[in-house]
């Protein structure tokens, strides 16, 4: 579904990504750790290409993507994307959020684009906030409505880029619900995230990242209890206690 | 005292000036509470007073100088002498401010724009353009244009576009536009500052759902600079409809100039002195009628598409 083949990134003479690759199958929850800075994030914007890779391929149902003939726009409305700090429009109640999308990207006509907002809204369990603007949701609410508008573009897959970092505790919950049911239905996700318990249950595969390359790479039951290499300990370690 | 019952009387009690005011109930939909409400109707009320205040000091002022320097705002004389010169002064200040408001604002806009252009070839130029205009005063500015820009069009134009019209009336204009021109410098960096307010997670959202970067424009990135940039333009637009009464330097035919020309001849025509103090007051009234409806209007406007969210600091 989503390969990615030895990339690399540099952002000015800092070496963020080192030969990094990838193979995520449809139907799969890959969930990346690692320390902060280590790339986790340029990784998943190489996947969309929001980040252009320097080095390296990546291919989405087998084409190669990262090649200029091929529109970034298309790539991005295969794959869906949400955001640490949310990033919802904030001009935009809730439900335009999530028609906005759908009526200039795909350019689905105004009625039907609501009515497919609505029930994406409801999914999320967020029905009643649709004429809400997001200054007036929650930190987990806009994370939800984030999450309705990435899914509003039938995505193929989906990038979570730490979701809960920015939440308060109390809302934490409600959001791995959302993308717990999420991966229940066989979405294909690559989730950045340091929420254990979510790794543990949902994830199929662990990646754990350090210093721009894979450490190790296992189930969650092998890399969190297990784990072969040192510097994986270490770090498991730190977030596990 | 009376002046505050009547103006408690006058408030209602869904305070209408409350959007003015900061609440603290901001984010997470929560509606403002009893103490909160109570702390806004106080405001509230506080702020129609000082209005009231304002507006009956103007009128003891106005009074006060009626009294004691005898000057005759009122007088039926003067106005049937100065009325048609103050209509047609008025008529040309309205005329310079619609010609340099559009202007200003839609240059301003595009200037401010390319001033964070990628395109480095674009944004030097820019940037020279609006440190020449702002490094100006304005008044010098008014006096080149209308000495030299007759020189800075091109003949080919001239002859063409401008064949009938005459040199003075060229000329008056090309000052009206060194006037659009200093504000476009000044709106130029409102509306970078407004383009820069909107967070970079808001663009890289829109091309995350596939849109294209002029879609990402339109739809995200414009409506909030517009919205973010609303009341420093207010302030902006107050600013240059008082800069066109400069055109005077040029005897541009505004109500400044029209006026000055009048009461030249006031000891020459042996009329009172004291209708001096009259035409000024009434060019100030003016003055203050026009920014007051242009400020008025743009808080109308900015009350409007107000959003949650996105309030900036109101000047």
């Amino acid at each position: 579904m989503i390969r990615v083949e030895g990339i690399h990134k540099y952002f000015g003479t800092l070496h963020v990504l080192r030969g990094i690759s990838l193979n995520v199958a449809k139907g799969e929850a890959v969930v990346v750790i690692g320390p902060s800075g280590s790339g986790k994030s340029t990784l998943l914007r190489c996947i969309n290409l929001l980040v252009e890779p320097d080095e390296g391929r990546v291919f989405i149902e087998d084409t190669q993507v990262n090649r200029p003939e091929v529109r970034r726009e298309w790539v991005r409305e295969q794959v869906g994307m949400v955001f640490q700090s949310f990033n919802l429009f904030t001009h935009l109640t809730a439900m335009q959020n999530v028609m906005l999308g759908l009526t200039q990207v795909k350019g689905i006509p105004k009625d039907e684009a609501a009515a497919k907002a609505r029930q994406l809204l409801a999914r999320v369990g967020l029905a009643v906030k649709e004429n809400s603007y997001p200054a007036e949701l929650s930190g987990g609410q806009q994370q939800r409505v984030a999450i309705a508008r990435a899914l509003a573009m039938d995505p193929k897959a989906m990038l979570f880029d730490e979701p809960t970092s920015a939440l308060d505790p109390e809302y934490i919950r409600e959001v791995l619900d959302v993308m717990t049911a999420l991966a229940r239905e066989g979405m294909t996700m690559i989730v950045v995230t340091h929420e254990m318990g979510f790794a543990s249950n949902v994830a199929s595969r662990i990646l754990f990242v350090d210093a721009g390359v894979v450490i190790e790479e296992g189930t969650p039951e092998e890399v969190f209890h297990h784990p072969k290499q040192e510097r994986t300990r270490s770090f498991v370690g730190k977030i596990l206690r | 005292m009376v002046l505050k019952e009547v103006c408690d009387a006058l408030v209602p009690q869904t305070a209408p000036f409350s959007f003015m005011i900061e609440t603290k109930a901001a984010g997470h939909g929560d509606r403002p509470g009893p103490t909160e409400r109570h702390r806004v109707r106080l405001v509230t009320r506080t702020t129609a007073l000082r209005g009231a205040e304002v507006a009956a000091g103007v009128v003891f002022t106005l009074l006060f100088f009626q009294e004691f320097l005898q000057f005759s705002l009122f007088d039926p004389y003067l106005w049937a002498i100065y009325g048609p010169i103050f209509l047609a002064g008025l008529n040309g200040t309205v005329r310079y401010i619609l010609l340099v408001i559009p202007i200003s604002v839609v240059l301003g806009f595009f200037l401010g724009w390319a001033r964070i252009s990628r395109h480095r070839t674009l944004v030097w130029p820019v940037t020279m353009f609006i440190d020449f205009f702002r490094g100006m005063p304005p008044l010098i500015l008014v006096i080149f244009a209308f000495l030299f820009g007759d020189n800075l069009i091109p003949q080919a134009i001239k002859d063409r576009l401008l064949s009938g019209i005459p040199l003075r009336v060229v000329s008056v204009t090309a000052a009206a536009l060194a006037i659009a021109f200093h504000s476009a410098a000044y709106q130029a960096e409102i509306f970078r500052a407004g383009f820069q307010s909107v967070p970079k997670g808001q663009l890289e959202a829109a091309q995350a759902l596939g849109m294209r970067s002029w879609q990402a424009m339109r739809f995200v990135v414009l409506p909030q600079t517009f919205r973010l940039s609303l009341p420093p333009l207010g302030n902006e637009l107050a600013v240059v409809i008082k800069d066109t009464s400069l055109l005077a330097a040029v005897a541009g035919g505004e109500i400044v100039s029209r006026s000055q020309n009048f009461a030249g001849t006031l000891s020459i025509f042996g009329y009172p002195v004291e209708w001096l103090f009259a035409i000024w007051t009434a060019v100030a009234i003016a003055y203050f009628v026009a920014t007051f409806s242009v400020t008025r209007i743009l808080l109308v406007l900015e009350r409007r598409f107000h959003t949650p969210g996105l309030e900036a600091v109101s000047i």
